[in-house]
């Protein structure tokens, strides 16, 4: 960054206009404003502080308007200032201007509503000007907020950094003017990101795959059992029928047997033909009555033709006769009984209203369709009423039937069990047995069904939760690989850190002791200069002890401008340094060894000093550096400064 | 002829929450415990009994696809569905509007499923009976 302009308007006690032009040649590099106490150095200062960064030094945004401005507007009319500043930097050139206006009141003060406005335009070296969308965010880009103070200082604060207290200001400095907190904040960033990570693996993994499996295997053994029984149980059944059907046979063989076990075995095919009439009836009935929600749409249905009907009425449906037809009609000029008609005739009014009224083709059709389907659905769910009726009759005669061919056939066996002849008695008991035994085993089967069901749907839903068990473990995996890696990443950039953290301060330090030993009278007195790893700068004296305690006043200052310079030039950050009353606390030997040696230190150097500060040797050594200069003058008749440029 | 609807939303669908009652009403080979063969029937049946009761539950939760419109019957169903829509809306513009049919249906059919369940599986009685009970009330 380097400055090329600035130019007020009415602020503070810059009334009007005012412009200066910094030096921006690079061996003449050297801008100085010269001004006695009170005229407006630090004001001038300030302008270029508030102008890049607002805020900060200018509490009272009111007292920035220039009093006179203020003086010459009405109460309720407003007074504004502007700063403008031109300059360059990475090969494009900068306008920004910031302005503040503010309302006056009845009692002179002003009262400023609102931020002021900041403007930034990029002007290539084509000329072509664009405004920049983001000019505060640019601005930081440019020189950072948090550095700027290393840069623009205020001479009578810059022995801060040599204070034995300075320790965290040393490191603040380094800290932000050598960016290191970008590798600090990608360090943090990281490490959250591996946080985050260890949080979702935490509650990702539930160790619940293995125990699904466990449940799964042992579903599925389950189900082999049940199956194998079932299998047992059909082969029970089978074999069971077998021996009921040897019984019968030994039965019918027998004479006083034989007619009761044919009777049975008659009544046993009846019954069979019995029951399926009745599973087919039951089919019917199942169709009728699932697939007849007509009977209960009845209700929609009806209202539906009521409202169909009514716009019929109306004349909105023309019933079955079709817009098309109609329209045909109109073109022909003929009525539907082939009739001629003439234009206007009410045969043709008639016909034209029809179509009007009518709905739009496809529409029509379809409420025309609509229609002409709902309206046998009332019969048809009468018809279905009595059908279903009649189907339900039929089966309580079917059920009463079989219960009845049943009860005979519970008869024949009574008779067979009650037989005088022993054997005959004993097969039947026997048989009744056998098919006791049928019966349980089809309640067993029974359980069995119920229980395969169960089983195949636990199965099936453990196969979707171990799926998902499973996406889940290797999501597990893939997060702890991230968590890993973030974590690595912010070791390894901690490690970066501090390699580079150490280097920077090992490299501002041998900067330092050069430019310290370079501004430094006594250079003979102090052997070195130390900034170890608490960031405490230390002068070491002949005698290897730190001399910081016995340092007067110049001499911090001194060491804190070559800390600040050392930073400047090791940081490669192209800015200027801007200083308000350097050497006010300087005795005459360290302002000419500092006024020989800065304008080496820096690419654009602007300094306001009074006239005291910069006289006799410190005026020769820079003199040949001086690429502008100017003076402030002061009226005390107008209370205005002007920028004066001198020679 | 019936105008062919073409729904722009062919997916019938249900509440993800009810979506177990039409399955308890269809799983199973015993046609007296288990009456209904199809998703659609029961989404019929529902559909109808909502209207009758003149309560639309809008769909709420997630949404759980049953069957396609293509399932739908043009001579019994579409007509019916049909009459559903004007009936409720009043105006046989309705019918310019094959979503508006359906998410009528559907939301009727979210009504009427409760009292589907409460008549033919929660009544004492074997469900066919239930629901055959049911045509005659």
């Amino acid at each position: 960054m380097k400055l090329e302009r600035i130019t007020l308007e009415n602020f503070r006690q810059y009334y009007g206009r005012q412009r200066l032009a910094f030096s921006t040649d690079s061996q003449q590099n050297v801008t100085v404003i010269h001004g006695v106490n009170g005229a407006g150095k630090t004001s001038l200062f300030l302008a270029i502080n508030w102008c890049l960064y607002s805020g900060e030094g200018a509490a009272n945004v009111g007292e920035l308007i220039s009093k006179e401005a203020i003086s010459r507007v009405h109460n309720g009319e407003a007074a504004r200032t502007t700063v403008e500043l031109t300059f360059t930097h990475d090969g494009e050139r900068y306008l920004v201007a910031r302005r503040l206006e503010g309302v006056k009141q009845p009692d002179g003060s002003i009262s400023v509503s609102g931020a002021d406005d900041f403007t930034m335009m990029r002007t290539r070296w084509d000329g072509q000007a664009e405004r920049v969308n983001n000019p505060v965010g640019t601005m930081n880009a440019i020189l950072p907020s948090n550095v700027r103070t290393y840069f623009l200082f205020d001479g009578e604060k810059i022995d801060n950094f040599a204070k034995p207290e300075a320790g965290d200001e040393v490191r603040y400095a380094i800290y932000h003017v050598l960016k290191l907190e970008v590798l600090t904040r990608g360090q943090r960033h990281l490490e959250e990101a591996a946080a985050e990570y260890r949080r979702e693996l935490k509650s990702a993994s539930s160790g619940e795959l293995r125990d699904l499996l466990e449940r799964d295997e042992k579903a599925r053994d389950d189900r082999e059992q049940a199956l194998t029984r079932k299998e047992e149980l059909e082969r029970e059944v089978e074999s069971t029928r077998r021996q009921i059907a040897d019984i019968d046979q030994r039965l019918r063989e027998m004479q006083n047997a034989r007619a009761l076990q044919q009777q049975r075995e008659r009544l046993e095919r009846d019954i069979k033909q019995r029951q399926a009439e009745m599973d087919r009836l039951v089919g019917n009935i199942r169709e009728t009555a699932t697939s007849r929600f007509v009977l209960i749409g009845q209700p929609a249905i009806e209202r539906a033709l009521v409202i169909l009907d009514g716009k019929r009425e109306r004349g909105e449906i023309p019933s079955n006769i079709r817009q098309q037809f109609v329209h045909d009609l109109i073109d022909q000029m003929r009525c539907i009984c082939g009739r001629p008609f003439e234009l206007g005739s009410p045969e043709h009014q008639r016909l034209l209203a029809l179509m009007n009224s009518s709905l739009p083709g496809s529409l029509e059709d379809d409420v025309l369709d609509t229609s002409a389907a709902l309206r046998p659905f009332a019969e048809r769910a009468r018809t279905l009423r009595e059908s279903l009726n009649r189907d339900m009759r039929q089966r309580i005669e079917l059920l009463a039937l079989i219960q009845a061919l049943e009860e005979e056939l519970d008869d024949v066996s009574r008779q067979l069990k009650g037989s005088p002849q022993e054997e005959i008695s004993r097969l039947e008991k026997q048989r009744q047995e056998f098919r006791a035994d049928i019966e349980s085993y089809w309640l067993e089967q029974g359980n069995l069904d119920t229980r395969l069901d169960a089983l195949s749907k636990e199965i099936a839903q453990l196969e979707k939760q171990i799926e998902r068990a499973k996406k889940d473990k290797s999501r597990q995996h893939l997060l702890t690989r991230r968590a890993n890696l973030a974590q690595r990443a912010a070791d390894a950039i901690g490690e970066m850190y501090q390699v580079f953290a150490d280097d920077m301060r090992q490299r501002i330090e041998a900067k330092t002791k050069e430019i310290f030993k370079s501004l430094i009278w006594k250079d003979s007195h102090f052997q070195d200069i130390y900034l170890g790893p608490d960031y405490k700068l230390e002068v070491i004296d002949r005698y290897g002890l730190p001399a910081r305690p016995e340092l007067s006043a110049g001499e911090r200052q001194v060491l804190s401008l070559s800390f600040i310079t050392a930073m400047s030039r090791i940081s490669e950050e192209e800015a200027p340094l801007v200083m308000d009353t350097p050497f006010g606390r300087l005795s005459s030997h360290h302002r000419n060894s500092i006024t020989e040696h800065l304008p080496e230190l820096a690419d654009q150097l602007v300094l306001f000093v009074t006239d005291e500060e910069l006289r006799d040797q410190a005026r020769q050594n820079l003199e040949p550096r001086i690429g502008a200069e100017y003076r402030l003058e002061f009226d005390r008749g107008t209370s205005y400064t002007e920028i004066v440029e001198v020679g | 002829m019936m105008a062919e609807i073409a729904a722009s939303r062919d997916a019938v669908a249900v509440d993800e929450a009810i979506h177990e009652i039409y399955r308890q009403l269809i799983e199973g080979n015993d046609p007296v415990s288990v009456p209904f063969r199809t998703m659609k029937d029961v989404f019929m049946w529902a559909a109808c009994l909502g209207y009758r009761h003149g309560e639309r539950r809008p769909l709420t939760g997630k949404r759980v696809t049953i069957f396609r419109w293509a399932q739908f019957t043009p001579q019994v169903d579409v007509p019916l569905l049909k009459a559903l829509a004007i009936a409720d809306s009043g105006d046989v513009n309705v019918l310019l509007s094959e979503d508006e049919i359906l998410t009528i249906a559907e939301e009727y059919a979210n009504a009427g499923i409760h009292e589907l369940r409460a008549g033919v599986l929660d009544e004492y009685g074997q469900p066919l009976w239930n629901l055959v009970a049911m045509l005659g009330s």
